[in-house]
């Protein structure tokens, strides 16, 4: 089968691109649309670095094949900073130094914004649960669930009118 | 090899069209799709599930009726399907349970597939589509044979348990996101308690030995242990990046007695 | 839950603390790399998309030690979308080794194999095709015909008088070290420490090869420059380094490479080691196209050089009120099939031993082993890492051994300013005992009026 246009709304935008059979939908994302904060870390579902958000989910990337998302609203990092403005859960990961080698990150950020999305105000063991698909290798869970927690603080304040 | 076609029928028929014609049917593509990624599947087309119309839930007189493509995180958010909640909570991350389907989970090699151990455990009936129309199969025969070429799993029956009647635990090396080393799932039914091991065969299995000692008997820390003994008779264990056979094997009996007594 | 938001502890050592008129030393100051993780935009070496771009898989070895009989690649250029299949006779300069940048000899390690493999995952052909998918096919594709050789996996093993040997260019399963078969240390006299001693304790330990597992797996991007340059987008950790290697498996002079690089997706040590570049600037010629090749998880998982395992034998002299008087340690470094950087890592361990510690008399064989084994390499403190754990695991055995607070007996054994180490240095700064005194009151460990009286810059207390 030859390769084929696929649709997708991308960070609130329609985009069409050519995409050959069984191309993943992190592939599209990166070569066909030059958005390269999803990673690719293992294509395999377990490090949880290409994660983005698939009608307001968490999916892994790197086992979607684009076909099976045609017409879906795709959620990346670069969609995350509106304008060049920094949200809570990125300006809270720069103040609380949850960032080291960077390659983890736009993952983290995804699913911390799916989990306040859903839970403005989540628990230490919601907020951990949510990154229990993510790696880190530097090994600075910590600070990113510090961060993922002021994220919401911030945001909470930032709800209630003063 | 690399995959020349994805197809994405919009109904079941079109999926056993699209089957028939050769391609590997895919839930949520957590099993599979890491295998097409590193050129190891022996597979050139994919016939996804994910918008089959197989997504649907529906509970009706104690009965559930779970789409095969319905993914894991919505099964756990169900209202009711709260008691397989903790269960899904043991499984992957929220991300992949995003992704993986409730039939995919049957179909994955151990120490995966512990909703297939619950499943086993409910004595779950599957509602298998093919070529020649639909036949239903219990749970248990899909789970050592898989289905015929061609057919799909188009959805799984479960029998909501009464109150209480449900039992389930999962040993493994991380709080989240972690195989299984030992999962222990029961339903106590009238016709007499079933309990499920995972993590401790090449697939989940019944045991046995477990059911027959405890049958009668008080739930008590004694007889579990006791019964966690026997069930060592019931179990094929494997060494893993998770655990050695050796220690699946040693601490089942504990996990087992866990199950009932946390 | 209470948390703070900078790494700072300010409670901590506050007494300690006092107005210097730092200005950020003790101040929080922002990362300059956040913005553009937070934002997806810092760029990593596989961010880069240059037009034409092809992709290196390679075709690895299927055994532990064989010898190659035969190379078949006409199926693999049968793939559809395969452009070439390149072996050594491509590479110019095909066998080398890292560290001849600092003068260490011999050049162990072929960039493609040659007439044996030495490891399992060993790089054998590379293929270089249109696509990722097709360079795996045509990988897949690539016929080796093998002859069996005995392997040995065991670093005590591959030192026995008739081990197969491993590797040819080394001539023998250790290296030599100015003429000696290990790096040692001769201070003092152990054996007479041993026959003066009211107890001989002797433990053995033993690692695993430990992997780094970065996030980003090892991989570059070459692409050929307009004016016959190449231009490296790597994640190497050592982007001179790199450089400098690449440029003598080339043949050309240093200034025809330009390394990007210096955003690593995590290293930790895996990527020291210059394995991509070569061989992935030697296809971009060969193809006068973009190049990448990245490593899958696998491969980080089976061939990216590990942490070496390391073996340690320490027998101890000890009296009965804890002073060690001599320490016996015999350490082998598994480095694998080729040499890396483990005669440097073995030379680590050495200059580590005894442990932070006064001991009189100090003897220590330190082996760098060939194995049939994949090649370990640096990570995180090589050398250091694993004797340190082996060294504290003697220290508490012995304490328990004695009946003695294990934190006493280190304090009794710390070094102090003005003692002679076993490298016939004299030490100066030392903090040890420091450090153990403040590490039992953050930890709330009552140390005896005496141990809290002991200094690093006094002989109090013994």
């Amino acid at each position: 089968m030859p390769s084929q246009i696929v649709s997708l709304v991308v960070n609130g935008e329609r985009r069409e691109f050519i995409a050959a059979p069984g191309a993943t939908l992190l592939a599209c994302l990166r070569e066909s649309l030059g958005l390269i904060a999803a990673k690719r870390g293992c294509a395999q579902g377990a490090c949880g670095t290409c994660t983005v958000l698939v009608e307001g989910r968490p999916e892994a990337s790197c086992l979607v094949p684009v076909e099976t998302v045609a017409g879906a609203s795709v959620r990346t990092l670069e969609g995350v900073t509106a304008g060049g403005e920094l949200d809570e859960v990125q300006s809270a990961f720069i103040d609380c130094f949850a960032t080291q080698c960077g390659f983890c990150t736009s993952g983290m950020i995804m699913v911390a914004e799916a989990l306040l999305e859903r839970n403005p105000d989540p628990s230490e063991d919601d907020v951990i649960e949510a990154v229990s698909g993510n790696v880190c290798r530097c090994t600075g869970y910590r600070p990113i669930v510090i961060a993922i927690m002021e994220a919401a603080r911030r945001r909470r304040e930032r709800a209630v009118p003063r | 090899m690399a995959i020349q076609a994805v197809h994405v029928p919009e109904s079941l028929d079109d999926v056993i069209a699209c089957s028939a014609r050769g391609g590997r049917i895919m839930g949520g593509g957590t099993a599979l799709m890491p295998l097409v990624n590193s050129g190891a599947a022996a597979v050139t087309e994919l016939v996804s599930l994910r918008r089959a119309g197989l997504c649907g839930i529906e509970v009706a007189e104690g009965v559930a009726t779970i789409g095969a493509a319905a993914t894991l995180a919505a099964v756990g958010e169900h209202p009711r399907l709260a008691f397989l909640r903790p269960a899904l909570r043991t499984i992957a991350s929220p991300t992949i349970r995003n992704q993986a389907t409730v039939g995919g989970n049957l179909f994955v090699a151990q120490p995966y597939g512990d909703l297939g151990v619950c499943l086993l455990a409910l004595d779950a009936t599957c509602e298998i589509a093919g070529p020649d129309g639909r036949r239903d199969a219990p749970v248990a025969d899909v789970l050592a044979a898989g289905t015929a070429a061609g057919e799909v799993v188009a959805a799984i029956r479960i029998t909501l348990p009464e109150p209480g009647a449900w039992h389930y635990h999962k040993a493994m090396r991380r709080r989240l996101n972690s195989a299984s080393i030992v999962t222990v799932a029961s339903v106590a039914a009238p016709g007499g308690r079933r309990i499920v091991l995972g993590g401790v065969a090449p697939r989940p299995v019944r045991a046995f030995s477990a059911e027959r000692l405890l049958d009668g008997r008080p739930l008590t820390p004694e007889n579990l242990t006791e019964a966690g003994e026997a069930a060592r008779a019931d179990i094929d264990p494997f060494d893993d990046a998770y655990a050695s056979a050796w220690y699946r094997a040693r601490v089942l009996p504990v996990h087992l007695r866990r199950a009932f007594l946390p | 839950m209470t948390y703070r938001l900078a790494p700072i502890d300010t409670g901590a050592f506050a007494a300690e603390r006092d107005d210097t008129g730092l200005t950020v030393v003790g101040s929080v100051v922002q990362r300059s790399d956040a913005r553009g993780h937070v934002t997806g935009r810092t760029e990593f070496f596989e961010d880069v998309a240059p037009p034409r771009l092809a992709h290196l898989k390679m075709h690895r070895s299927a055994r532990h030690h064989a010898r190659i009989a035969g190379v078949d690649v006409t199926a693999a250029l049968a793939v559809p979308g395969v452009l070439r299949v390149l072996t050594h006779a491509d590479v110019p300069n095909n066998v080398y080794t890292v560290l001849k940048l600092i003068g260490v000899e011999p050049d162990d390690e072929p960039v493609l194999a040659v007439d044996k493999v030495r490891y399992l995952g060993e790089p054998v052909c590379a293929v270089i095709a249109e696509t990722e998918a097709a360079a795996l096919d045509g990988a897949a594709a690539v016929e080796v015909s093998y002859e069996d050789l005995p392997h040995v996996l065991d670093v005590e093993e591959a030192l026995e008088e008739g081990a197969p040997l491993v590797n040819e260019y080394q001539g023998q399963n250790h290296f030599v070290y100015e003429g000696h078969h290990c790096r040692r240390i001769r201070f003092g006299d152990v054996e007479a420490a041993f026959a003066r001693a009211d107890h001989v304790f002797e433990w053995r330990y033993q690692s695993s090869p430990i992997e780094q597992a970065p996030v980003e797996t090892t991989g570059c991007v070459v692409v050929p420059q307009a004016d016959g340059r190449l231009r490296i987008h790597s994640d190497t950790q050592a982007c001179f380094f790199t450089l400098d290697n690449t440029a003598l498996i080339l043949g050309t002079p240093f200034n025809r490479l330009r390394i990007v690089g210096g955003t690593v997706g995590g290293g930790f040590g895996g990527k020291v080691d210059v394995v991509v570049e070569p061989i992935a600037c030697v296809a971009a010629m060969a193809v006068d196209r973009p190049v990448k090749f990245v490593y899958d998880r696998a491969e980080e998982m089976q061939v990216s050089s590990p942490r070496a395992a390391e073996r340690i034998v320490i027998k101890d002299a000890v009296m009965d009120d804890g002073r060690v008087t001599g320490r016996k340690v015999t350490l082998y470094v598994d480095a694998g099939a080729y040499a890396r950087h483990s005669p440097y890592g073995t030379t680590k361990a050495a200059a580590h031993l005894p442990g932070p510690y006064s001991i009189p008399n100090v003897w220590a064989d330190c082996h760098c082993v060939f194995t049939n084994r994949t090649p370990s390499s640096a990570m995180r403190g090589f050398g250091v890492t694993i004797a340190d754990f082996a060294l504290e695991s003697q220290m508490d055995r012995i304490a328990r051994a004695l009946g003695m607070d294990p934190l006493r007996l280190r304090l009794i054994n710390a070094y102090r300013d003005g003692d002679v180490k076993a490298h016939r240095k004299i030490a100066e700064g030392t903090a040890l005992v420091e450090v153990i005194q403040k590490a039992a009151e953050l930890a709330g460990h009552d140390l005896p009026e005496d141990c809290r009286r002991m200094s690093s810059t006094t002989r109090e207390g013994l």
